[in-house]
């Protein structure tokens, strides 16, 4: 089996980046999942503090 | 809906079904590389590196003619979803040109002796992954609209090595070999189960690019929803 090798080497490179990318976009698309879920819960506690102060003031 | 039981919309199924059908054709692509296709004479077992390669090199020609469209439609109309689209075709372009800049110089050193030659194919190539680099490092800041124009001048711009590098194969004397997929006169050079080995690779690549794309495409939605939401908590907590 001459060159081998090499062949081995261009399908292994191939797949460990297509792997490693595929990771990474499950990973970013999580963690920005997770991020927006807490800011929509900041934004709520937000908006229900302004309010509860604007009846307070009224 | 009876029984508060919600009915799911065929299209929310698409993931799952069309990531099953983009394994299927890799698991075929795989198949058919290293069983059916018969190893060449001249070359060798390493000339079954030229299934993926070449495959790589289409894919990548299709994600930066995806930039070259999005960005136009993008500076014509000034809506995000296409500055998204052309964004990440364009980290797709730079990730299959990076598999096809691996490869190639795999391929080459047991064929030609060496890893690298400034042959005008290989220099273009090059080129092109510096281009699409420079327009993602230039797109990096996801917030500034004028950096996102600057980038797609450069994502049109940039495609014009595409041809190039097409037009360089087929009449440059040069090191790297000539079409054989589909010559001069619509000819194929290669035998009828290689031809075949070749196109399910090529639909395999080309099915992984629009799942990927997908895929990027809604990291880029969030982050963009992350900065407007970002933009509301501040104004809601500071005014």
């Amino acid at each position: 089996m001459k060159n081998f090798w090499y062949l081995f080497s261009a399908y292994t490179i191939i797949w460990t980046a297509l792997w490693a990318y595929v990771v990474y976009l499950s990973q970013a698309n999580r963690a920005l999942k997770q991020d927006i879920e807490a800011l929509r819960a900041q934004l709520d506690n937000a908006i229900a503090a302004n309010d509860a102060s604007k009846k307070g003031s009224v | 809906m009876a029984g508060g039981e919600k009915k799911r919309h065929p299209l929310s199924l698409w993931p799952g079904w069309y990531a099953t059908l983009t394994y299927v054709a890799m698991v075929a692509a795989l198949w058919c590389i290293f069983v059916y296709a018969p190893t060449e004479k001249a070359q060798g077992i390493v000339q079954r590196i030229f299934y993926f390669h070449v495959s790589s090199a289409m894919t990548m020609f299709v994600a930066f003619f995806v930039v070259f469209v999005a960005s136009i439609i993008y500076l014509w109309k000034h809506a995000d979803w296409w500055d998204q689209t052309a964004m990440s075709a364009a980290e797709l372009g730079v990730l299959f040109c990076t598999l096809v800049l691996i490869t190639g110089p795999i391929w080459g050193r047991p064929i030609w002796g060496v890893w690298w030659t400034w042959d005008p194919t290989l220099t273009l190539t090059l080129v092109l992954w510096l281009i699409y680099v420079a327009y993602l490092m230039l797109r990096a800041d996801a917030t500034d609209p004028r950096r996102a124009r600057f980038a797609a001048v450069l994502g049109i711009v940039g495609f014009i090595d595409v041809p190039l590098i097409r037009w360089s194969i087929e009449k440059w004397r040069n090191l790297h070999p000539e079409p054989v997929v589909v010559q001069s006169g619509g000819t194929t050079g290669l035998p009828p189960a290689m031809m075949l080995t070749f196109l399910v690779s090529l639909a395999a690549f080309l099915l992984l690019f629009v799942f990927l794309l997908r895929q990027r495409m809604a990291v880029a939605r969030r982050r963009h929803e992350l900065e407007v939401l970002r933009h509301k908590v501040d104004e809601a907590l500071f005014g």
